[in-house]
């Protein structure tokens, strides 16, 4: 209980600082809603942790539905990573193409 | 017949203007592409009279050599030579490697440092007989590409292959990667002796690592 508490709380300090830059004007409409709706989610999944535990039980799993969450949550941390690399790799291609413009028209 | 030697130099003050000067009389016009260089290496190259492009930031061999290329094809090249500003090769190879592209025999001739056993002794036992073999069996596994030498960076081209190869990479992956294109292309590809003068050794086995994962994540981008 109080672990999920603590959780709950985390969440809830990060949606003000996500509110918070959305005022700023620090982060797009889009980045906003998807972080809105995967810290909404997260504390979703912290709440129903009781019933998580049943559903992942009557999966056949071993674990319980906090180690699961663990696990899928790695594998987004993953999934992300590479999304960024991916975003770096055509940041990177964008501004060779830019240097080289440069150093051809001089 | 238009030939045009491109020198992608970073930090080489101590040896592009022996370099331009040995090239120079041998083709018809040599473009130097400064790699945002911390030395004089820019102003020298200006100095020799030649043409001199900058990059406004590091980018990579690989990127320079693409500048440099797109350049010599706006300026109507026939054939165009990729050619090290670290004095490593010699200037007496450039005919060697051109001549099957003036006969109509291959549309890109790569310089190799390993037709002739003679030519590559001085090469650390290591390179010779470890990485270098490495490099040719992943690059016939993973590319297709049987070369004696698929990381030789002295290679010459139509203005035609020029305009088919399109690689991406910036830095070392480059070679890997204009070789897969010379396949996707089915261009003509012939490979030559060349001599090489050795004062540093090149690449580490880290640097082959960083190119294959330069290359996968480029294959999984596209």
């Amino acid at each position: 209980m109080f672990q999920q508490t603590l959780a709950l709380i985390v969440i809830v300090f990060f949606l003000a600082r996500l509110f918070w830059q959305k005022q700023k004007k620090q982060i797009a409409i889009a980045e906003f809603i998807f972080w809105l709706f995967f810290w909404l989610i997260s504390a979703g999944a912290i709440i129903s942790l009781k019933w998580l535990d049943k559903i992942v039980a009557n999966l056949g799993f071993s674990a319980s539905g906090i180690n699961i969450l663990l696990y899928l949550s790695v594998t987004v941390l993953f999934y992300l990573i590479f999304r960024l690399r991916l975003k770096l790799s055509k940041i990177e291609r964008d501004i060779t193409k830019l240097v080289r413009h440069i150093a051809l028209k001089k | 017949m238009k030939i045009i030697c491109i020198i992608p130099a970073y930090n080489e003050a101590e040896n592009i203007v022996a370099v331009i000067n040995s090239v120079k009389p041998l083709v018809d016009e040599v473009i130097v592409i400064d790699d945002c260089s911390n030395d004089d290496t820019f102003l020298l190259a200006k100095q020799q009279g030649i043409i001199a492009l900058k990059h406004i930031i590091n980018l990579g061999q690989g990127a320079a050599l693409k500048t440099g290329t797109k350049y010599a094809i706006r300026e109507n090249a026939d054939i165009i030579i990729h050619f090290d500003a670290d004095g490593q090769f010699l200037a007496s190879d450039i005919k060697t490697v051109i001549e099957p592209l003036i006969n109509n025999q291959a549309d890109i001739v790569f310089g190799s440092r390993f037709i002739n056993k003679q030519d590559n002794i001085a090469m650390p036992v290591m390179k010779r007989c470890v990485l270098m073999p490495l490099a040719r069996l992943i690059n016939k596994l993973f590319f297709n590409i049987n070369l004696t030498d698929p990381q030789s960076g002295f290679r010459a081209m139509t203005k035609l292959a020029a305009k088919k190869i399109d690689w991406q990479q910036d830095r070392m992956a480059h070679c890997s990667e204009i070789l897969c294109q010379v396949v996707k292309h089915n261009l003509r590809i012939k490979e030559v002796p060349i001599k090489i003068i050795y004062n540093n050794f090149g690449q580490r086995f880290s640097g082959g690592v960083k190119i294959l994962v330069d290359l996968f994540l480029a294959k999984l981008i596209s």
